[in-house]
């Protein structure tokens, strides 16, 4: 395999690791088969390439394929943009001032936390869905009210000396001062306004199960990479584990 | 001079990518090639000086992309070379975008004639439009 005079290699390898450390943002496993590659390429490049001197071929091999940045500046960006792809951009800047404002780790401890927020927002969300429920329901109860007094006021009369109905403070001294239809219709009105703000709290719901779906994307996201990236290195390590280690002249000049 | 040298190889640059990107399809249409063996049959059918290193982001965007597969094989001598051809997919996408291409060419081209004679060329690029 190795074909290289010595000097020749020492030069091709220093190649490889400038290339090797650009790429440190790389997954491994991809940036180990892009450097595999390159090295066949060197290889027959050098091999095809005429000429007395070894080191002057090396030499013209490495300028025609270009400066390690020029090689790998195509392949950082598209290796980090790649996962944000496939999905919206702001995820990744909100993940990003999650991080900024907790120092999340990007980890199980991160997901962790994650979770956590994911349910205490998840309280919130019922609770405040309770709350629009139970003002809807006071709303209704308040509208019937309304209603009976205004067309049935002998049920009206009936259920207050049951006990049924009982309207006590400066509510029930403000309704003493008005006719029977009058009472109805001011309840009916307090009915609406609760009603409204029951709908109008339900509306605004909808932001809030938003910011719920997008915590838990977020979550979602990154537990997916986790288990990724955790499957790329079973994989790694079964498959190629000893062949990256085997790299002709990575061995050879040192 | 308004424009500079940096500014045209820029340019220059800009639009290599991605027609080069379509020259790579078409010649891993029919063969397999591995890395500098494409550089070969690019660099000898055309007269543009290329940097190599420039092949390989483009193999690997086609390949994240599923156009191109590829597989490693051990060479008679040396290290193994990893070879790549066309997918199926990638070989309808590239039936697609070299009929683009011959859209774009022509228009690039009529716009000369335009200059140069009178209507019949500019009605063509008129109905292409809408």
């Amino acid at each position: 395999m190795n074909n290289y005079p010595e000097v020749v290699a020492k030069i091709a390898n220093d190649y490889l690791e400038r290339v090797k450390s650009q790429l440190r943002l790389v997954p491994a496993h991809e940036r180990d088969e892009f450097l595999r590659e390159l090295q066949s390429h060197l290889y027959e490049a050098y091999r095809q390439t005429p000429g007395e001197d070894d080191v002057g071929r090396i030499l013209a091999v490495l300028r025609n394929l270009g400066d390690p940045a020029e090689v790998v500046s195509d392949r950082l960006p598209g290796a980090m943009v790649r996962s944000g792809t496939r999905r919206s951009l702001p995820l990744y800047v909100m993940g990003g001032i999650l991080i900024a404002l907790f120092g999340i780790p990007l980890g199980f401890g991160g997901v962790g936390v994650l979770v956590g927020l994911l349910f205490a927002l998840a309280g919130i969300a019922i609770a405040y869905y309770a709350t629009a429920g139970s003002i809807l329901l006071a709303g209704a109860m308040s509208m019937l009210l309304g209603l009976t007094r205004m067309f049935l006021p002998h049920l009206w009369d009936n259920l207050v000396t049951l006990g049924y109905i009982q309207i006590n403070g400066p509510p029930a001294e403000l309704l003493d001062h008005l006719s029977a239809s009058e009472q109805g219709l001011v309840m009916i009105l307090f009915a609406s306004a609760l009603v409204a703000s029951g709908l109008g709290m339900l509306r605004l719901g909808r932001y809030l199960l938003r910011g719920l779906r997008f915590l838990s994307s977020l979550a979602f996201d990154w537990m997916r990479r986790l288990a990724q990236s955790a499957r790329g290195k079973l994989r790694r390590d079964n498959r190629e584990g000893p062949r990256v280690g085997a790299v002709p002249f990575v061995n050879h000049g040192q | 001079m308004e424009y500079s040298d940096e500014d045209r190889n820029r340019r220059i640059t800009q639009l290599r990518k991605g027609i080069l990107e379509l020259a790579v399809m078409g010649v891993l249409y029919h063969e397999r090639h591995y890395g500098y063996s494409l550089v070969r049959v690019l660099s000898e059918s055309g007269s543009i000086s290329l940097k190599e290193g420039t092949i390989y982001p483009i193999l690997a965007r086609l390949d994240r992309d599923g156009l191109v597969r590829s597989e490693w094989v051990e060479s008679g001598q040396g290290p193994p070379r990893k070879y790549y051809a066309l997918t199926s997919s990638g070989q309808q996408l590239f039936d697609e975008l070299n009929q683009e291409f011959d859209l774009l060419v022509s228009l690039v081209q009529q716009k000369w004639k335009a200059t140069e004679q009178s209507e019949p060329a500019r009605k063509r690029l008129v109905v292409r439009k809408g």
